[in-house]
């Protein structure tokens, strides 16, 4: 009866968040669609998740572009002797999951941590309910701008990212394997379908982080230690947010564009 | 006092040199810890019931968010491999090309990932939480050595956990691949788990276990670093897990490249 009540209590859990969430987000949306998102937070916003993630992002994509040459490159060798497919191969697989998806783990990994902290010690210190005490709706002041400011870094970071991951890699297949760039530079398998799937993930993730991170930032409760649980809960779900939808938009994408 | 602003000229190698030294201040402080936690190795001095509390919390109660982890990695592997090998016509190779993917790289790297986020956070808050309200003073003042009795069982916990969710997670990962290459693809999962061992080998394998090790030590030191260096009281506290999370990632992807070098 115990395994049973605790598989229950989780499942009861996680169906809960998962409308906490959704209730955000239809609050978010809502609030954003009547234009009522003040212009000067969001450009802060924007400075505060997307330019300062740039150095962070460049360097953590940089890397995964050079290991996911190199192993794929070590892979393709015990099966076909030469690497002129490897360039194209890597291409379509970037643009269609790997960049988006690792560049969007990264980012809520950073991006959730900050608002999840930012809004979870402003909640402990009581000025949430200020807000709320003079009539001020905390998802139009504190969620609203952030959601904008995330949907629009996120998304030219992702592209930023790709575009770091395919260099280094083009680097590396040049240097270690004796690819030449000529070869590597091959976009013949990267189809409109590739494109949009990418993209898409990108518009997803970036809607998805902020609304899950402050909505684990508004839940804090007791003080300082608090705050330090909700940032952990916010990165840990930000980035299951990431990988489920990763999942959904994948496998969708492989009905609609099989090729 | 208000600071004295730089004549432009100078302000860019200013700011450059401020994130040198900064960058330097961190990288010194983790190399620092690391020697400390060797030398109370040697002999080692461990707190017991802090280390089995510290298993147990930061292993098992992360069991649940790393077999999720890998159920989709596994699925989404297949996904990814599956334009490929219809193009070229080898279905029969997919269970190889995503398992060669996931349990060298792709496994080990995320689910690392989810065990810096829920464990090396948490641990960061925690410290810093005992810094800020001079928890760790009052232990030196009672001739207790923090990092004996709170640095070390984390440190080992966390390598050692670390490296067991990966096992677990490996196994879960190659379970949701063959049910998402059933469902896609219609490949029978005795012919996958055939072409995954037939041109796997052992090494493949190890090669992820050992990323998995380096990995659960670089979170397990910037966790504890951050925590314990830890000023400016609550609002510290979040910007330290911030800082701590953000370097275990690049820390990770670091290491990754070099281990992905050297391991071959």
């Amino acid at each position: 009866m115990s395994a049973l009540a605790t598989t229950g209590e989780a499942v009861l859990d996680v169906v809960r968040d998962v409308k906490d969430i959704l209730t955000m987000a239809r609050r978010t949306v809502r609030v954003v669609l009547r234009g009522r998102v003040e212009r000067k937070a969001v450009v802060e916003q924007m400075h505060e998740i997307g330019n300062r993630s740039v150095f962070f992002i460049t360097v953590t994509m940089g890397f995964i572009g050079m290991i996911l040459v190199f192993q794929s490159a070590l892979q393709a060798l015990r099966i076909v002797p030469d690497l002129t497919i490897l360039g194209s191969t890597y291409g379509e697989i970037l643009i269609r999951d790997i960049g988006a998806s690792i560049g969007g783990m990264m980012l809520a990994t950073r991006v959730g941590a900050g608002i999840a902290a930012e809004i979870g010690s402003m909640v402990v210190t009581e000025q949430v309910d200020a807000l709320r005490m003079c009539s001020a709706d905390p998802v139009e002041y504190l969620v609203a701008p952030r959601f904008v400011a995330s949907v629009i870094m996120t998304f030219c970071l992702l592209i930023w990212a790709c575009f770091v991951a395919y260099i280094t890699g083009m680097l590396t297949a040049h240097m270690v394997f004796d690819v030449n760039y000529q070869t590597f530079a091959n976009f013949m398998l990267v189809d409109r379908g590739d494109v949009i799937i990418g993209l898409t993930k990108c518009l997803a993730y970036g809607a998805a982080i902020p609304i899950v991170s402050a909505q684990r930032g508004l839940a804090t409760f007791g003080g300082s230690e608090g705050v330090g649980a909700a940032t952990t809960s916010a990165v840990v779900s930000s980035s299951l947010a990431v990988i489920v939808l990763q999942f959904i938009i994948s496998a969708i994408g492989y009905l609609i564009f099989p090729g | 006092m208000t600071a004295r602003r730089d004549p432009w000229l100078l302000r860019g190698p200013g700011a450059l040199g401020g994130v040198s030294l900064a960058l330097g201040e961190q990288v010194g402080g983790l190399v620092v810890l690391f020697a400390r936690i060797i030398a109370r190795l040697l002999p080692p001095r461990i707190d017991r019931y802090e280390l089995v509390r510290n298993l147990h919390r930061m292993g098992v109660k992360s069991l649940p968010i790393v077999v999720v982890t890998a159920l989709f990695v596994g699925a989404i592997m297949v996904i990814q491999a599956a334009p490929l090998v219809t193009r070229f016509n080898a279905r029969e190779i997919v269970g190889w090309g995503a398992g060669f993917a996931t349990l060298r790289e792709v496994g080990p790297l995320l689910i690392a990932l989810m065990f810096s986020g829920r464990v090396g956070a948490n641990n960061t808050a925690e410290l810093g939480t005992m810094t800020v309200t001079s928890q760790i003073d009052a232990l030196r003042a009672l001739a207790i050595d923090p990092i004996a009795y709170l640095v070390l069982p984390r440190v080992i916990s966390m390598i050692v956990m670390l490296f067991v969710l990966t096992v677990i997670g490996d196994i879960v990962a190659i379970g949701g691949a063959i049910v998402a290459a059933k469902a896609l693809l219609d490949v029978d999962p005795r012919s996958f788990l055939n072409s995954l061992f037939v041109l796997l080998n052992e090494w493949d394998l190890l090669t992820g276990l050992i990323k998995s090790l380096l990995f659960g030590a670089m979170i397990a030191l910037t966790s504890c670093h951050f925590g314990l260096s830890v000023k400016g009281g609550a609002p510290g506290v979040g910007k330290a897990v911030n800082a701590a999370v953000v370097a275990a990632a690049s820390g990770i992807f670091i290491l990754d490249y070099f281990s992905s070098f050297i391991l071959g």
